[in-house]
């Protein structure tokens, strides 16, 4: 076939959607077809740069950041102002869906290491589908409360963990999340 | 070596053919973009001027439709919702234009003789005043009052009746391109507000986002809270007036209702035609005090003051008196009458997004100190 016809009439490969990607993502794992739909329309796609600044410590946080390429540092500041890596996460892993649902400060700087493509989803957004379809937003919500509850408990297995090695040193009110 | 068609600098002739072309592209539309940027900003700016009051009115009803159209929406499309609200919008249209004809027609049809009575009424209980005042104060003789109320009102009259046919057109055509327009509000008013917002730079972007959505929400609240205040305004003082014998009933309710949309001054227009009206037609006797405790106590004082504002509309975008004074003068000079009314939400709007955008901020600052003492030394 002439490469420009090919071009033209190729199908859009499935894996190539916005919508395979957001269905593979632990978040939206439960969703429907058409929920998924809904949730892509939704979505911000934004293209960063390397070494570009997603966002930084103190900045007003509103919503989760999924990676569909790229990969993305995050890092915070200690007393002394020098920068400590926390993570460095890669496609498919996402950050920032704490500030999802409730809205606070961010608690650690993100900066993209390459050329990266991030899904930003919003509380705008997730209050505006709750208007519309409250059907799909109540699914997005609980696959979301599954993870953040999952980590949750990561965590306080981990402060249990860490009370037993250090004898009780460590109060789990000092122990930030 | 080098080839015979190299020029000094290796340039080839065929680059400075193009430098050349592209030099003198660039020159001729940099002069024919100078010479033609005053009439750019005429033609933007009388562009402007013809679509501003189409646009205005459909966000206004796209506002207003919005809600209704989301509910629909959860059982049938967008689109289709759009035209059941639609077809329902225009059955209510239709059944307030079959009610407000006959009195319309009674009303312009009397105004002609009306007019000029209530005028002669007035100037005559005027020159009364006058003339007690100019007992008490000589000084003033020479100010002849009647006759300048007279002339003012004659201009008036005449304005008017001028105009009705250049503002029925204008009308008319309004009422083609305003539904048009609130259509494609309607069904994307989301895109374009995300495809403004998908301009903002990346690391802005997050923030520009929650506040679309924040301001927008507010601007919603507001515009449906003043439009349906105006609207029970309006129709308090037309059950009212429809009590006493007064004639225009529904008229002044209307008049009322439209002018209840300016703050602090509207109100007191709206009061003065019914109050005149009844003055000269019923005379000082229970009706006509009925009429002004209706305006002043029922419709202000209780359904509006006590119960309206705060139910309807928030605290937050109450404006300074003297900012509503100055946006009814600029408005009105900007654009008649119409500006006077909408002069006011303008300010109102541009206050709430400054309000939106300091809130938002305020909300979200780290206190330094919290950031440093939380943490265990």
């Amino acid at each position: 076939m002439d490469p420009l016809w090919n071009n033209i009439f190729r199908k859009k490969l499935d894996e190539d959607s916005l919508a395979y990607f957001l269905k593979h993502l632990p978040v939206f794992l439960e969703l429907s077809p058409r929920a998924l739909s809904i949730l892509e329309a939704a979505v911000h796609v934004r293209n960063y740069k390397a070494n570009e600044t997603v966002f930084e410590e103190g900045d007003p946080g509103s919503g989760m950041y999924m990676i569909r390429s790229g990969t993305v540092k995050i890092y915070a500041k200690d007393q002394h102002g020098s920068e400590k890596e926390l993570a460095s996460l890669n496609p498919g892993d996402f950050f920032g869906e704490t500030t999802l649902t409730a809205p606070a400060p961010r608690s650690a700087s993100a900066q993209t290491t390459e050329t990266t493509e991030l899904i930003g989803l919003f509380r705008a957004d997730l209050l505006e589908l709750a208007e519309r379809h409250p059907a799909v937003s109540s699914s997005i919500l609980l696959g979301l409360t599954k993870v953040v509850s999952e980590r949750l408990q990561a965590c306080s297995l981990e402060i249990r963990r860490l009370q037993n090695q250090s004898g009780e040193h460590i109060s789990p009110e000092n122990v930030e999340i | 070596m080098s080839s015979p068609v190299q020029n000094y600098h290796g340039w080839t002739r065929a680059r400075v053919a193009t430098a050349f072309f592209v030099l003198t592209a660039a020159i001729a539309c940099g002069l024919s973009i100078y010479s033609s940027a005053s009439s750019l900003t005429g033609l933007s700016r009388a562009g402007f001027s013809v679509l501003f009051l189409p646009l205005l009115l459909s966000l206004v009803l796209a506002f207003l439709l919005d809600p209704v159209v989301t509910h629909i929406e959860k059982i049938f499309t967008r689109t289709s919702s759009i035209f059941i609200v639609y077809v329902l919008t225009m059955g209510l249209a239709f059944l307030s234009i079959l009610w407000i004809t006959p009195h319309w027609h009674e009303f312009w049809s009397n105004m002609g003789t009306d007019f000029p009575r209530y005028i002669s009424q007035l100037t005559e209980s005027v020159q009364n005043v006058i003339s007690t005042l100019h007992s008490r104060f000589p000084v003033i003789e020479n100010y002849n009052l009647p006759t300048k109320i007279r002339g003012w009102a004659e201009q008036l009259m005449a304005t008017t009746l001028a105009q009705t046919p250049q503002s029925a057109l204008k009308i008319g055509g309004l009422m083609v391109i305003v539904p048009l327009f609130t259509f494609f509000f309607l069904r994307d008013g989301r895109k374009i507000l995300r495809g403004c917002v998908a301009l903002a730079p990346n690391r802005h972007f997050e923030m520009i986002r929650d506040l679309s959505y924040l301001i927008s929400r507010q601007l919603a609240h507001f515009v449906r809270g003043r439009v349906l205040e105006a609207l029970i305004v309006g129709m308090v003082i037309t059950a009212g007036l429809s009590l006493t014998d007064i004639r225009y009933a529904p008229m002044l309710g209307i008049f009322a209702g439209v002018t209840n949309l300016i703050p602090y001054i509207g109100p007191i227009i709206g009061m003065v035609p019914g109050i005149l009206i009844a003055f000269v037609d019923l005379g000082v006797g229970g009706q006509f005090w009925w009429i002004v405790i209706l305006y002043i106590l029922i419709a202000q004082v209780l359904i509006d003051n006590f119960i309206l504002i705060p139910v309807l509309i928030s605290r937050v975008s109450n404006l300074h008196p003297l900012l509503v004074f100055f946006a009814i003068i600029v408005g009105g000079k900007l654009y008649g009458v119409i500006g006077m009314i909408i002069g006011v939400p303008i300010v109102s709007v541009i206050k709430i997004t400054m309000l939106a955008v300091r809130t938002y901020r305020h909300n979200f600052r780290l206190p330094d100190s919290t950031l440093e003492g939380d943490r265990p030394h």
